[in-house]
């Protein structure tokens, strides 16, 4: 049985359609990552599958329980990191723990015991009194994950978690993420972090403008992308027009300028690393440095969801993955 | 157990937690419990002055009206204050249902109301040297008035934003009016047809009719009749609260 089934999966706000007839399957234990930009519909998806919002239409089921049929029952399952560190400052972090088990239904003992434990996990057991208002953003996003994993949950989900956290914080929480994947837990990850995505996840999702663009392993998707490959080049001099000519090289795609660097992207790098020794010798220019580069997760996310500015299109590629 | 006896279980320890959440929170500051306990003697000064009557009789209709704004206060402020800084979205995602999230809500302020009533009847039978003829009547009075205003409160909270101000605005054009109609400042008898029509309405109406006869004996509908028509009011504050949480979260 899937941790996660999404049917179909549709919310609409008044004429406006927020996420639009998605669909994917979580397996259990698996790390999902949903990527998408500002306004894709990652959070309304969120606030679906963990039964914060209804839903227009579709289905979403939680190992095997269904949230709109099955509230309860899917919710007992699943442990929700908002975006936002939800933690209630008035109360001190040992009170907003206990509070959290509450909700949860769990008996005393084992609020204590979770509570204790998970103080001591991510580092607030000093301070476990201490009302909440005087912690530091990293410390509140700590204890926003520790609330979020008093019920011991079999499906956690994560919106964008180290967002905007010091490094010793984010370190931290991604430890624990790692860890709790390895026993088991299957984790939802929203982030705009794409280099957390692709470290962290077994596949990500991709969702723009409400619908899904690609899911896949982040490896599978860049290998998608055949032409996102490049030729990174810096010469000991640069001149005007420089760029123009090197676009007209064959086999080349487009051109960026990124500091004393030109990125030549290409489906080809070995064509176009026999046209830069010929075209350096030609302009009597001398190359300090050449790097061939595999596409980024990052690069598929800006060609999947049109972020990019002036990128030519996608001329072939196969198109495993994507939806 | 029995599916649905767990489910009611799990609820009432859940409404429990979040009334004790709430108290905390909210109720118990300092601040809040000052102006609580001073808004009574603010409203006799109101009351008394330019009265007649003796200070003792007052005590009813003092009473009906700390309670009413006791128990309605708190929850139409942190409500919205909760959506603000999306600790709500906490009691949305727990496997609570809405039914639970009203009555925990309505709960704290309930509790809080009928202390500060307990407190404010304590002194008012010293100052105004009178008694209480019927305790059980009293009891039930402050309990069930309590609880049917702070559930009025929490349903006004209900209106989905996270404006404080909105919702106060809302609770205010409805709260104020029931001052004047319930038989608190004017009495029923002394009312036109029409105002007697509107007073019947009103849940004040019956708990001001309850406390009074508590005090004093006398009672225009019967204890049992308000007993049953502000049990009546709590029932449909906490089903429609309930539905438009849930509607809300659509």
């Amino acid at each position: 049985m899937d941790a996660i089934e999404v049917i179909g999966l549709t919310k609409r706000f008044g004429d406006n359609v927020a996420v639009n007839g998605i669909g994917f399957q979580v397996k259990e234990g698996e790390t999902f990552g949903f990527l998408g930009p500002n306004g894709a519909g990652k959070t309304t998806t969120i606030r679906m599958l963990t039964g914060m919002t209804g839903i227009t239409s579709g289905r979403a089921l939680i190992h095997g329980h269904d949230i709109t049929r099955e509230t309860l029952a899917a919710k007992r399952l699943m442990g929700v990191v908002s975006e936002t560190s939800n933690v209630y400052d008035e109360l001190s972090a040992w009170d907003n723990l206990v509070f959290t088990g509450r909700l949860y239904h769990l008996g005393k003992a084992e609020i204590q015991r979770s509570a204790r434990d998970l103080l001591d996990t991510f580092g607030l057991s000093e301070r476990r009194h201490e009302p909440a208002e005087g912690f530091s953003k990293g410390m509140k996003r700590r204890l926003t994950l520790a609330m979020g994993l008093v019920n011991n949950p079999r499906v956690l989900f994560l919106d964008e978690p180290t967002s905007g956290l010091d490094v010793q914080s984010r370190r931290l929480i991604r430890d624990v993420v790692q860890d709790l994947a390895q026993k088991d837990v299957t984790i939802f990850l929203t982030t705009h972090d794409i280099e957390e995505a692709n470290v962290s996840c077994d596949r990500v999702a991709i969702i723009n403008r409400g619908t899904i663009a690609a899911i896949d392993a982040p490896e599978k998707l860049k290998q998608t992308f055949e032409s996102l490959q490049s030729v990174e080049v810096s010469f000991d001099t640069t001149r005007p027009g420089l760029l123009e000519a090197l676009r007209a090289l064959p086999q080349v795609n487009d051109v960026r300028k990124e500091g004393d660097k030109f990125r030549l992207y290409t489906a080809d790098p070995p064509e176009v690393l026999g046209s830069l020794c010929v075209f350096a010798k030609e302009h009597n220019l001398r190359p300090i440095s050449v790097t061939t580069l595999g596409p980024s997760l990052e690069e598929v996310f800006i060609r999947l969801t049109g972020l990019s500015v002036g990128m030519k299109k996608e001329a072939g590629g196969t198109d495993a993955g994507l939806v | 157990m029995p599916g649905w006896f767990e489910g009611v279980f799990c609820d009432l320890g859940a409404a429990w937690a979040i009334a004790r959440k709430d108290m905390k929170i909210y109720y118990l500051k300092p601040s809040i419990l000052v102006s609580s306990l001073l808004f009574p003697f603010v409203m006799f000064l109101a009351f008394a002055i330019g009265r007649n009557a003796p200070p003792g009789t007052l005590l009813p209709g003092l009473l009906a009206i700390t309670l009413l704004f006791s128990a309605s206060s708190i929850e139409p402020v942190s409500i919205p204050i909760e959506r603000r800084t999306k600790t709500f979205d906490r009691l949305l995602a727990a496997p609570v249902s809405v039914q639970a999230i009203v009555l925990g809500s309505s709960l704290s302020g309930a509790i809080f109301a009928s202390a500060i009533g307990v407190a404010t009847t304590a002194i008012g039978l010293v100052a105004f040297r009178t008694g209480v003829i019927h305790i059980v009547a009293l009891l039930l009075g402050l309990a069930l008035t309590s609880l049917c205003f702070s559930m009025m409160g929490t349903l006004f909270a209900a209106y989905r934003t996270e404006n404080v101000g909105e919702v106060m605005s809302l609770l205010n054009l409805v709260r104020l009016p029931l001052l004047f109609i319930s038989g608190v400042f004017i009495p029923l008898a002394s009312m036109p047809a029409w105002g007697q029509s509107i007073a019947l309405l009103s849940p004040l109406t019956y708990a001001h009719d309850l406390i009074e006869f508590a005090f004093d004996g006398t009672t225009q509908f019967g204890p049992v009749a308000d007993t049953a028509v502000l049990v009546l009011a709590i029932i449909i504050f906490q089903a429609v609260g309930a539905l438009l949480y849930q509607r809300s979260r659509e």
